[in-house]
This record gives structure tokens, C-alpha cells and sequence, in this order.
């Protein structure tokens, strides 16, 4: 073969290599970081008027030239309740961002006009628009557990604490959450932990709930001191699976929360004044685990009862754990408990203190 | 001093008695005797708080000492002795064993070597890459060279590690030719600790080559290597392995007045952590190939070659892909590492480059160290830089008269996938050098010689203003050596780097990933100019004295320039 055959040959076997380009990108697209930023699509909102309490929502949909980090500001001109929508794209999405009338900080939306902003970090652009809510979002979309509305549930047991003195326990009407009444539930005991329970009978086994522990949400409102708060307070929350009966001896006392049952748990320090909106994931409870041979098998389904425990750090006593708190009321006050299925009504809280199961 | 000079003087001594029993062949000696004095000065207003000059030497005498107890046994061992200008005996001379091998043949067949070793394979398995800016062997350049490839252990391309050796080879009268067998085992690095109870495990590196002629003009070559972590030796619970193997067909035709060779070769590599013994983490998985066919005249008058090459984006190879600087910025010059009032650092520039010894890198990296772009942008990882796709060209040309040598090398690359957009980089880099040795064509019996060479390297990238790249950097590089007197040159040089334009430098996670992309502006000229006198006793033994004038222009208002100056002495024999 002649030289100038072998260099065609090369130069021919060459030019196939340029074809191994891909169509992909190593690292973050550039065009984020530095590039000009462009709203290619101005904000749409699909229903300025929306009745909330008939499940009615609101979509937004906008587009830009790059991924930027966004937010959707909602605030109520009346209520002054306000709510945020956020995320990283480089659009809206009408499918994904959605808005259900809900909030993720007490008060709550009204019947009222709202201001909508649109806002893009590190970008000085703002979209804005008012919408006009004719119907305020129910947050009845669930399993009610209680609401307090027509008093205290008739097969719930309301237990202060014995020695509970000044203990409250009761419904009351003065600032309720949602509706016109929410339940008080404080007092004070200086020498001892527990200041008393709340235990309410459930059974969802008729109705087929298809959602995982995941997403499965306990959802409530909880009203602390607005005057003189005492630092060592907190709530248990105890969800039962158990298949004992209820009450079998018919004395008041809940055996399905017991030592020796499916009992999963969860510690919520009180440290806030005023109503704060609280979901919680199912799947974040504890198994508690007490005792062996217990099977735990998380199954919404399989819900029996919730116990609410009111508890704080004793002021009094020989060796008093917290002494600043001597004769300061405790206040964890409850109103709309209500589970739901695959969306929290709040904001979901995470990392959980799970410290001292003991104390209940 | 006076001591000193009396060691120097015992050694040689000793030196003298021993080469008597060199002359049995049982013990030899060679080694290298350096002189090396330098005063900096700063030359520039805005800088009131560095100091106005400084200067700094040594003397050191590396004595190679072989000893052969038997015929086919060497014991070889360097030891260094170095006192540095200023201080006392004693307390300012280091005396260091710099290297120790003992390499013998097993039954005149099998060979060996045990210690420090220099190993060099194939360039996308195992291969010391040139730093970015080649000193073309011009004349004030090269004494720096010299120190600097010395100090750092570069031995045409080949890395210096510790561990064992072995190869062997076979011949045969059927099927093949001849195979040849090369295995080594090094440890990079030893398990220490890095602070907080924290143990790094030791580093391990090992390979293998084998080579066949598979009949008289068909050549099978393949190497293997990994580079890894032993886990067990460090409580990090995290381990590097990265193996690469390679393979290539070599085809070699002979004619009366010349040789063409073709070549073709590929290969995979694997690079991925290991926790706790079982989770293989961050892996990547990458290939390479390559097609090159060379023409070279056997008298050496022309030669040239013609080349492809793909190499994957994720193809890592620790051995190869390893640079011989790290521009990260905490590897600072040793001279003036900060400049100007705000004593801001002074990132490495060409002087640098050509003249510091002490930022270069001895270690292998697992990871792609950081690189500048200005000075070397295509390639800066070599032939095995990583996400390269394209053409390369090489030619040689020298009259017969030996009066002017010219090589010029060129590529065109582009990138496999665009990083953070999903246009491509296309890169061009051409490469010129021409010696002229006059003294030849005006027939003078004094050397006149002189060197011009330069490079052009461009990266463009087209997209949204936000992506594009359009960055340009100018090489250019003088030297003369006139000889003045019998053996007297003078030296006359120029070296200037100009870079303008834009391109951006990736920000990678521990593990290679990349984080973010910085941009980057260039505008930026350094120079250096030189004139110098060198005394050649011989070709080895020379004295050098150059005034060096260096700096670096910005051109931007937020960035000080900055100027030096230099003196250089330097009595060197390589015995």
C-alpha cells in the first residue's frame, strides 16, 4: 500500500471519531448561574375568584429563560394571613403549583381580596396580581378527630390530672382556632410531670384509606401562654393500632394505649405563644416499643385512638428539674384534629425530639 | 564554609580511593555538584510592605554511590549534602539519603529493582505530562529547567515512586516473536494521620505491561495499572480504586530510507469510592481511543504524524491525568507569595513556571487537579485530558547542514459533551519552534545561535451570551546564545505569555463531580526578559550568572500588577 493510501485511510477513521459527540452537559447549566434572566411567559393565576370552601383551587403558570429559585407570596389584605409557594425551575407549572386557599401560619385566609407576588432570587423582577377569595378554605377535607364544635366528644375521655388543681380541661370559646369553640387544655401541678389527657376513640377500618404512613398527616392547632410561658412544656401524642377494645372495663381508662400495644408516639415541645398549625407525618412517630412481641405494623387503616397528654417540667418538689417555672399555668390548648390523606393542612414538621418517652 | 569545603573535598578523596575498586567493579560513584545564589528585588511602587529585595543559595553535592557486590546485584544510593548561604555548619547543612535501589537479575533472566524506581507506561495509563509551558530548550530557560526537573525527580515523563519491579522476556520460533512482561507494585503514599484522630490509609499503586511482536512488523502492546486505597490501613472508611487498562496494535513498515508506523489503540477506565468495605460510590466509568500514523526519514531529516483521538468525559486515569502543577491557590510561589500594601497572594505565573521549583507536584492525584487556563487550556491534562475529541499533527524538518531545526505541532479538539451548556468548546492549538544555528551557514567556528518559538492556543465556544467562550492565548519565546569567547556565551532571551478573553473554571466536589463554574476574564501579560553569561567547561559543567526583569500586567484597575527583578548564579557539574 502506498503512503498516501495509508494516510487516507487514517484521516478517513479520524473523521468517524468526531461522531462520538453527545447531546448532554457535564454540571450545572451555566445559563442558570450567569445568564440574563427573562420572564418569556408572564404569570397566569386560573381563577381570581375562588370559593375555597367548595374545593375550588388556584393554578399558576408562568415561564422564564432559566432555572431560577422562585417564590409565590399569597397574603390576605383583611386577615393578613400569609402563604408561600417556592421551588427551582425554569417555569410554573399550572399541574404542579397549586393553591388550595390552605396556610402555613395562623390566622387564616377570609373572605378577602389577596395580593400575589412573584418573586425570583437574586433577580430584582416581581410579577404581581390580587385575587379575591369568596369562600375561605374549610380545612375539612379528612378525618375529623375533634373539633369542639357541639362539645367534647360523646366516646372521648377527658382526664385532668389528679392534683391538677387550677386545671382548665374544657371547652372554651374565647379564641378558637376554626368554628367557635376550641378546647383548653392546662393547669398546674408544681411537683409532678403529667397534668392530664385527652383520649379519643377512632376506628378507619371501613374506609379503605389507601395512603401509606408517608403520607398519612395528623393535623391540629395548638394555643400556648400569650402572658407568662412556661419553658418546660410539652404535649405527647400517641396514635393506637391496638385491636383490644377500647375501654373493656368500662372505668374511663383507654387500655389501647397500654405498654403492651401498637402504640406509636411523638414528644411536641410547647415553646410558642399563641395558635401555631402544626401536620405531622404518621411515618415520623415512634414505635414505642415497650414491650417484646409487640408487632408493629404502621397501617393508617388500622388507627384505634389518639391520646393528647399535657406535660411539664416540675417546678416543686425535693429536687425540682425546673425551678424558674414554680406556679406558672401550662397552657396547651387544641382545637381541629383532623388526619388527612397525601396532603398536610400545615406545614409539616421534622426533626422530632424524641427524648424521655418516659414522661407520660 | 571552610568545612564544607573540606567534606567536598573528603568525598572526593574517597571518590578518587574507590575508583580503584571501581576499576574491579565493585563500587563507582557519580552524582551532581550545584552552586545557586538568587537576589529578588521588587521593582514596584505599590508595595511598601514586601520587602525591597531579598536573596537566598545554597550549595549541595548529591553523591551517587553504586555498588556492585556481585556482577549482577547494584546497590544505588544518592545521598545529598546542602548547606544553605547564611548559616552555620551544623545547624544550616541537611545531609539527606535522596534516593536508594538495589536491582540485580534473577538467573540472568528475570530483573528486578527494589526502592525508588521510575515507571512510565503508555500516556493514558501511566505518564508525567510536560508542565504548561515547554522552555524549548532555549538557553536562559533551560538552566532553570535543568534545576527543576532535577529537584522534582522528572525523568522523561516517567514519575518517581517506591516499591518493587520486575520484568522479564521470552523469544520464540513459531506463532510470535517475542513477549515481554513488565509488573511493579509502589506505594504513592503511606497511611498518616490528617488531624482529629483521623488516619488517611495507605496508597497503593501497581500495574503491568505486556509486549509482543506478533511477527516482524506487528507489535501488541498492553498496560494495565490501579491506583488504590487499603481501607484496613486508615480509619477514614472511605477508599479510592481506580484501574485502567489499555491496548494498542502497532504496524511498523520499513523501506531503505524510512519507516511508517500506524497505531491504534483504546481503552477503559473505572473510578470510584468505596465505603465501609461494600458501597461503591460515585463511580464513573470511561474509554479512550486513538489512530495515528507516522512517517519519520531514518537519517532524522523530516518526520511527521497524524493522529485521532477520543477520550470520554469520564475516563480517569490517576497515573496520566496527574499535573505536574496544582494551581490551586494555596499553592504558593516561593517568591514573593504576596505582593502590593494588601499583601494579596500572588497567583503563579510564567516566571513561576519557568523558574520555581517548589510548586511543582510529586504525588499522584485520584482527582483532576486545578489547572489555568491561560497557559494551557486544550490538553491540560495531556493526551488523556478528559471530554476531548479530534485531530493532531506533528512535524520535524532540519537541513542537512544542521543550520535550522523547525518542529510545529497543532490540534483541533473539541469536547465529547459541553460542561454546563450544551454547546461544545472547540479548541486550536499550534505549536512552532525553529532553531537557527548560523554559526553553520556563515561557517564561523564560535557557535550564533538562535531560537524563536511560539504558541497559539483558542478556545471558542458559541451559545447565549452567558456561555459563550472566546479566550486567546500567545506564547512567544527568544533566546540567543552568541558565543563571545572560546566557551563564553552570551544569552539573550524573551519569553512573554499574553492571554485576553473569557472562559470559565469548574468547581468539582471531593469526589470529581462538578459543583459550580466560576468565570473567569483574561487580560493579562507576563513577561520575562533575561541576558546572561554562561561559562561551559563542558557540556555538563557550566557556570551561569542572568539578570532576569519579570513581571505581570493585568490591565485591570481592580488588580495590582507587579514587576521584579533578578539575579541568578549558578555553578553546576554533573559528574
Amino acid at each position: 500500500m502506498k503512503i498516501r493510501q495509508h494516510y487516507i485511510l487514517t484521516i478517513i477513521s479520524i473523521f468517524l471519531l468526531f461522531g462520538c459527540s453527545k447531546d448532554e452537559v457535564e454540571g450545572p447549566l451555566i445559563n442558570d448561574i450567569y445568564g440574563f434572566f427573562e420572564i418569556t411567559q408572564p404569570l397566569t393565576i386560573s381563577n381570581k375568584n375562588p370559593d375555597f370552601s367548595i374545593s375550588e383551587v388556584v393554578k399558576f403558570q408562568c415561564e422564564f429563560n432559566k432555572n431560577v429559585d422562585w417564590k409565590i407570596s399569597i397574603t390576605g389584605i383583611v386577615s393578613g394571613s400569609n402563604t408561600i409557594i417556592s421551588g427551582y425551575s425554569n417555569s410554573l407549572d399550572s399541574n404542579v403549583n397549586i393553591w388550595n386557599g390552605n396556610t402555613s401560619q395562623y390566622p387564616f385566609f377570609e373572605q378577602e381580596y389577596c395580593a400575589i407576588e412573584l418573586t425570583f432570587l437574586n433577580e430584582s423582577d416581581t410579577l404581581r396580581d390580587t385575587i379575591e377569595i369568596m369562600g375561605p378554605q374549610l380545612y375539612t377535607d379528612g378525618f375529623i378527630v375533634a373539633d369542639f364544635e357541639n362539645g367534647f366528644p360523646q366516646d372521648a375521655f377527658n382526664k385532668p390530672q389528679g392534683g391538677n388543681v387550677q386545671a382548665t380541661f374544657v371547652i372554651a370559646d374565647d379564641m378558637p382556632l376554626l368554628g367557635d369553640y376550641y378546647f383548653q387544655m392546662g393547669g398546674m401541678i408544681n411537683y409532678d410531670w403529667a397534668l392530664g389527657k385527652i383520649e379519643f376513640k377512632l376506628d378507619y377500618s371501613s374506609n379503605q384509606i389507601s395512603s401509606t404512613p408517608d403520607d398519612f398527616y395528623l393535623n391540629l392547632g395548638i394555643l400556648s401562654d400569650t402572658v407568662d410561658l412556661h419553658t418546660g412544656q410539652f404535649v405527647n401524642v400517641l396514635i393506637s393500632e391496638s385491636d383490644e377494645p377500647f375501654d373493656p372495663d368500662n372505668n374511663g381508662v383507654a387500655n389501647i394505649f397500654d405498654s403492651n400495644e401498637e402504640v406509636y408516639k411523638l414528644k411536641l415541645y410547647i415553646d410558642w405563644e399563641g395558635w401555631k398549625l402544626i401536620s405531622i407525618r404518621y411515618s415520623d412517630f415512634v414505635a414505642t416499643n415497650s414491650t417484646a412481641g409487640v408487632v408493629f405494623e404502621r397501617n393508617p387503616n388500622d388507627i384505634k385512638g389518639v391520646r393528647i397528654a399535657c406535660q411539664a417540667c416540675p417546678s416543686g418538689g425535693a429536687n425540682p428539674a425546673c425551678p424558674e417555672n414554680l406556679d406558672r399555668m401550662v397552657r396547651t390548648d387544641l382545637d381541629h384534629i383532623i388526619f388527612t390523606k397525601n396532603d398536610a393542612l400545615f406545614e409539616v414538621i421534622t426533626n422530632i425530639n424524641n427524648d424521655e418517652w418516659n414522661k407520660n | 564554609m571552610h568545612k564544607i569545603y573540606s567534606i567536598i573535598f573528603t568525598i572526593i578523596l574517597i571518590s578518587s580511593q574507590f575508583n580503584s575498586i571501581a576499576q574491579q567493579e565493585k563500587v563507582w560513584f557519580s552524582g551532581l555538584a550545584r552552586s545557586y545564589f538568587v537576589r529578588d528585588a521588587n521593582s514596584f511602587e505599590n508595595d511598601s510592605t514586601s520587602a525591597k529585595n531579598s536573596s537566598l543559595g545554597y550549595n549541595l553535592i548529591d553523591l551517587n554511590t553504586h555498588i556492585n557486590p556481585l556482577k549482577d546485584i547494584e546497590i544505588f544510593a544518592q545521598l545529598r549534602i546542602s548547606n544553605e548561604f547564611g548559616s552555620f555548619f551544623g545547624t544550616g547543612t541537611d545531609i539527606v539519603v535522596r534516593q536508594l535501589t538495589a536491582k540485580g537479575v534473577l538467573a540472568k533472566k528475570i530483573k528486578f529493582s527494589i526502592g525508588d524506581l521510575f515507571l512510565k507506561q503508555n500516556k493514558f495509563t501511566l505518564n508525567n505530562n510536560n508542565e504548561e509551558l515547554p522552555f524549548f530548550n532555549s538557553g536562559f530557560s533551560s538552566t532553570y529547567r535543568d534545576i527543576i526537573h532535577y529537584e522534582n525527580f522528572y525523568l522523561d515523563n516517567r514519575w518517581r515512586l517506591q516499591g518493587l519491579q520486575t520484568n522479564f522476556s521470552y523469544e520464540f520460533d513459531r506463532f510470535i516473536e517475542t513477549i515481554e512482561f513488565d509488573f511493579f507494585i509502589t506505594r504513592p503514599r503511606g497511611s498518616s494521620s490528617i488531624g482529629n484522630g483521623v488516619t488517611q490509609s495507605d496508597m497503593l499503586l501497581a500495574g503491568g505491561t505486556m509486549k509482543s511482536k506478533i511477527f516482524k512488523n506487528l507489535t501488541f502492546e498492553s498496560n494495565y495499572i490501579n491506583l488504590f486505597e487499603v481501607t484496613s490501613t486508615g480509619n477514614t472508611g472511605i477508599s479510592v480504586r481506580n484501574p485502567v487498562l489499555q491496548g494498542g496494535l502497532t504496524y511498523q513498515n520499513e523501506t531503505s530510507n524510512a519507516i511508517l508506523k500506524h497505531n491504534i489503540q483504546s481503552g477503559f477506565s473505572k473510578r470510584s469510592w468505596l465505603q465501609f468495605d461494600s458501597l461503591v460510590t460515585n463511580q464513573s466509568i470511561g474509554m479512550f481511543s486513538e489512530l495515528s500514523t507516522s512517517y519519520f526519514k531514518i537519517d532524522s531529516s523530516f518526520s511527521f504524524s497524524l493522529g485521532g483521538r477520543y477520550v470520554d468525559p469520564n475516563f480517569r486515569s490517576s497515573g496520566s491525568q496527574t499535573r505536574r502543577i496544582d494551581m490551586r491557590e494555596d499553592n504558593n510561589n516561593s517568591i514573593y507569595p504576596n505582593y502590593s500594601n494588601e499583601q494579596i497572594s500572588r497567583p503563579i505565573t510564567a516566571f513561576d513556571i519557568v523558574t520555581d521549583a517548589t510548586i511543582y507536584n510529586q504525588d499522584l492525584s485520584p482527582t483532576l487537579m486545578n489547572f489555568n487556563p491561560m497557559y494551557s487550556n486544550s490538553l491540560p491534562y495531556g493526551a488523556a485530558t478528559p471530554n476531548r475529541v479530534g485531530v493532531f499533527t506533528n512535524l520535524d524538518f532540519q537541513t542537512e547542514n544542521k543550520f535550522l531545526k523547525l518542529n510545529f505541532n497543532s490540534s483541533y479538539l473539541q469536547e465529547v459533551i459541553g460542561q454546563g451548556s450544551y454547546e461544545l468548546r472547540n479548541f486550536l492549538f499550534i505549536y512552532g519552534k525553529s532553531n537557527f544555528n548560523l554559526h553553520e551557514v556563515l561557517n564561523l567556528k564560535k557557535k550564533l545561535i538562535f531560537s524563536l518559538s511560539f504558541i497559539n492556543e483558542t478556545t471558542k465556544r458559541a451559545g447565549t451570551e452567558s456561555e459563550k467562550i472566546d479566550l486567546s492565548s500567545k506564547h512567544l519565546d527568544f533566546s540567543s546564545d552568541i558565543e563571545m569567547l572560546k566557551n563564553i556565551f552570551l544569552q539573550l532571551g524573551l519569553k512573554q505569555v499574553n492571554s485576553s478573553g473569557n472562559e470559565f473554571l469548574t468547581d468539582r466536589i471531593e469526589y470529581g463531580e462538578i459543583l459550580t463554574f466560576n468565570k473567569l476574564f483574561f487580560n493579562q501579560k507576563d513577561n520575562l526578559y533575561s541576558i546572561g553569561l554562561k561559562y561551559k567547561f563542558r557540556p555538563k559543567v557550566y557556570m551561569n550568572l542572568q539578570y532576569n526583569w519579570w513581571g505581570t500586567n493585568f490591565n485591570d484597575v481592580n488588580i495590582s500588577d507587579f514587576k521584579y527583578q533578578r539575579l541568578l548564579f549558578i555553578f553546576s557539574v554533573k559528574l
